[in-house]
């Protein structure tokens, strides 16, 4: 008996049976669904998170407070960094390009009626250029605003739209809690990295940041939360990296741990890719065992199915079916469910995967690599789990199954 | 075994190449040591062309497992068993049932039809076993429904059909590969008197087209239509060419 007429039985056989053959499909259908869902979504989160480190600048290094140690600490490291540092870092380390320090608070900003929890960002003129940043209307801060701790400030998109909607903010005065800032400027749209939403601050001198709005210094100067740095080129972000540690620990004097911390743009990625790609596995390996149990359940009817159909094994057997076209038979059958199951389910996740893009920020993307590996799974698991019942077929003794009907 | 060969053929009108069946001194023994039951006992049997004969005697006398035997569902544990001249007791499980595909055709009491397929398809499965190709394997179907009477119910499905009528359907299926030897294993066991009747009459028809005919029955009624009887007791044929009216005489 050729494959063609095993083919059309088997398919012959399981839509007699639709009931129980869709049944059976949809444990695997849900199985490959959640598989290219997963690894798709997984696969999204990360080029996601990447677009996010890129969009923080190029060549850019952050110099944080605290050491490194210190970073993965839930509480905030005592702020050792000052505006003199940064200062130091732009005169005496060569291959920098740009420095901005930066002061950042939350503070309750108001116009006339209207409220909005704003970020302060104080800050320098280099800010735009280390962050890849832009305004949209009016101007950012100068470095006549630096000098003259001037009450001015560059608010974010949303920021502005919040407080002033459709009005023009330039040259309003916005209140904080003891001064008020003449708007000067709104930045473009940004969009939000690592969730604090960029536009949502409100950009202010940082001189002004920090003698007028937080009211702290130190004996060493104006304290900073963190310093951006740009590098003018891609080859001397390490040797720039170094030499602004050597020059930190000179400068603080440090003899053992470091007070502060330098990540570059490599290191963020490094660290979010891990977290990211642990995600993948986790979410394709959850995804993986219900393709298992799929698989299981593909068995499990085939048993049952050869149960039931055991005297029609015994008369195909008696009508001259070899143990080889009983086997092939179930097998057959079974390797139709699942690669059917899998491509259901394929479609099903790829569908899924176009939803998810066109509603959220997140790119999710399937490659045809991974939909012929799952689907091809699909068809194996069938495989594997079809020979116990398909065995047990082929083996039934003829006179045994002709006797029960 | 060539002393036996020959006592054989000469108690034979027929050289040995032209018997269907020839069961030489062949023995079933199910079970071991304790639980050994022996279901054949040295059983010797021809079965020329053209015989219409059956097979009776009391359960458990081995009629049937010399039955599964006859028709390579079984395979003797001692002994030879020519069929149409070719000793299958040795035979692989793939030969045997290449043997069941084109040299056996059976009936079964239960009918045994698959019930997703038409009478058609149901006859043209032994076919498809066979590698025939879909013109002829349709051809040779729809001729064989029309010999049993069935040319207006080809693409009914079994549930569409009376007893009688199944059992005519299991009977094409069981004639369209031409088979050497037509084996029915209580054919009417399940049928009322009236299509037992026609049933049977089908079996004359098909003998005395030439086919070699093989009744297992309990009946009878059944026996008595048939050519010869054979009376199996305790693993054992007491009487090989019983004439079916001395039935009553010689049994009962």
């Amino acid at each position: 008996m050729n494959f063609i007429e095993q083919l059309k039985m088997a398919s012959a056989t399981l839509i007699a049976h639709k009931m129980r053959s869709s049944l059976t499909m949809l444990g695997i259908i849900i199985g490959n669904a959640s598989v290219i869902g997963m690894v798709g979504i997984g696969d999204g989160v990360q080029r996601y998170v990447s677009e996010q480190v890129n969009s923080l600048g190029p060549n850019i290094l952050f110099i944080l407070p605290g050491s490194p140690e210190a970073q993965s600490r839930p509480v905030y490291p005592p702020q050792t960094l000052v505006l003199a540092d940064a200062e130091a870092i732009e005169t005496q380390v060569p291959s920098v390009d740009e420095v901005a320090p930066s002061l950042t608070a939350s503070q309750l900003m108001s116009y006339r009626n209207k409220n909005a929890s704003a970020s302060l960002v104080g800050t320098m003129p280099e800010y735009l250029s280390v962050r890849n940043f832009d305004v949209a209307k009016g101007r950012f801060i100068s470095d006549l605003d630096i000098q003259r701790n001037e009450q001015v400030t560059a608010l974010g998109s949303e920021l502005a739209e919040q407080l002033f909607g459709n009005e023009n903010p330039i040259g309003q005065q916005v209140r904080l809690k003891d001064i008020s800032l003449r708007v000067i400027g709104v930045m473009k749209p940004k969009g939000s990295s690592f969730g604090s939403n960029e536009d949502l601050n409100a950009f202010v001198p940082i001189t002004t940041m920090a003698n007028r709005v937080v009211g702290r210094t130190s004996p060493y100067g104006i304290q900073v939360t963190f310093i951006s740095v740009s590098i003018e080129n891609q080859e001397d972000m390490k040797a720039a990296q170094f030499q602004i540690e050597n020059l930190l620990r000179l400068r603080h004097q440090i003899t053992d741990e470091d007070d502060f911390t330098v990540r570059n743009q490599k290191d963020i990625m490094d660290i979010l890719g891990k977290v990211t790609g642990a995600l993948t596995i986790l979410l394709a390996a959850t995804a993986a065992i219900s393709l298992f149990v799929g698989g299981i359940g593909i068995m499990n009817i085939m048993l049952v199915s050869v149960t039931e159909r055991t005297s029609e094994i015994g008369l195909r057997k008696a009508i001259g079916a070899s143990q080889g076209d009983i086997l092939l038979q179930f097998m057959i059958e079974a390797v139709i469910l699942s690669a059917a199951g899998g491509m259901v389910g394929t479609a099903i996740g790829v569908s899924g995967i176009w939803i998810l893009a066109a509603l959220t920020p997140l790119e999710a993307s399937i490659s045809p690599l991974t939909i012929a590996m799952t689907v091809s799974i699909s068809g194996g698991i069938g495989l594997c789990f079809g020979v116990l019942p398909a065995r047990r077929a082929a083996q039934l003794d003829p006179i045994v199954a002709l006797r029960s009907v | 075994m060539t002393t036996s060969v020959s006592s054989i053929s000469e108690s034979s009108k027929f050289p040995d190449s032209q018997l269907i069946v020839r069961l030489e001194n062949v023995t079933k023994i199910y079970g071991q040591g304790d639980i050994e039951v022996r279901a054949l006992n040295g059983v010797n049997l021809t079965v020329e062309p053209g015989d219409y004969c059956s097979i009776m005697g009391a359960s458990g006398s081995g009629k049937s497992t010399a039955m599964n035997i006859i028709g390579c569902l079984d395979r003797p544990t001692s002994g030879s068993y020519y069929l149409d001249g070719v000793n299958v007791a040795r035979l692989s499980e793939s030969e045997l049932a290449k043997i069941r595909n084109l040299k056996i055709g059976f009936v079964f009491q239960q009918f045994h039809l698959l019930p997703q397929l038409s009478a058609l398809d149901n006859v043209m499965l032994p076919m498809l076993y066979a590698g025939i190709s879909k013109a002829e394997r349709k051809e040779r179907a729809t001729d064989a429904l029309i010999r049993v009477g069935l040319g207006n119910r080809l693409n009914n499905r079994p549930n569409q059909l009376s007893g009688g009528q199944q059992q005519r359907v299991a009977i094409a299926r069981a004639i369209v590969n031409r088979p050497v030897l037509l084996l029915a294993d209580e054919p009417t066991g399940a049928l009322d008197s009236q299509t037992t009747q026609e049933v049977l009459d089908i079996f004359t028809e098909l003998n005395a087209s030439g086919i070699t005919v093989v009744m297992v029955t309990h009946e009878p009624e059944v026996a008595r239509q048939t050519h010869r009887v054979v009376w199996f007791k305790d693993g054992q044929v007491v009487h090989s060419h019983l004439k079916p009216e001395d039935l009553h005489n010689a049994v009962f």
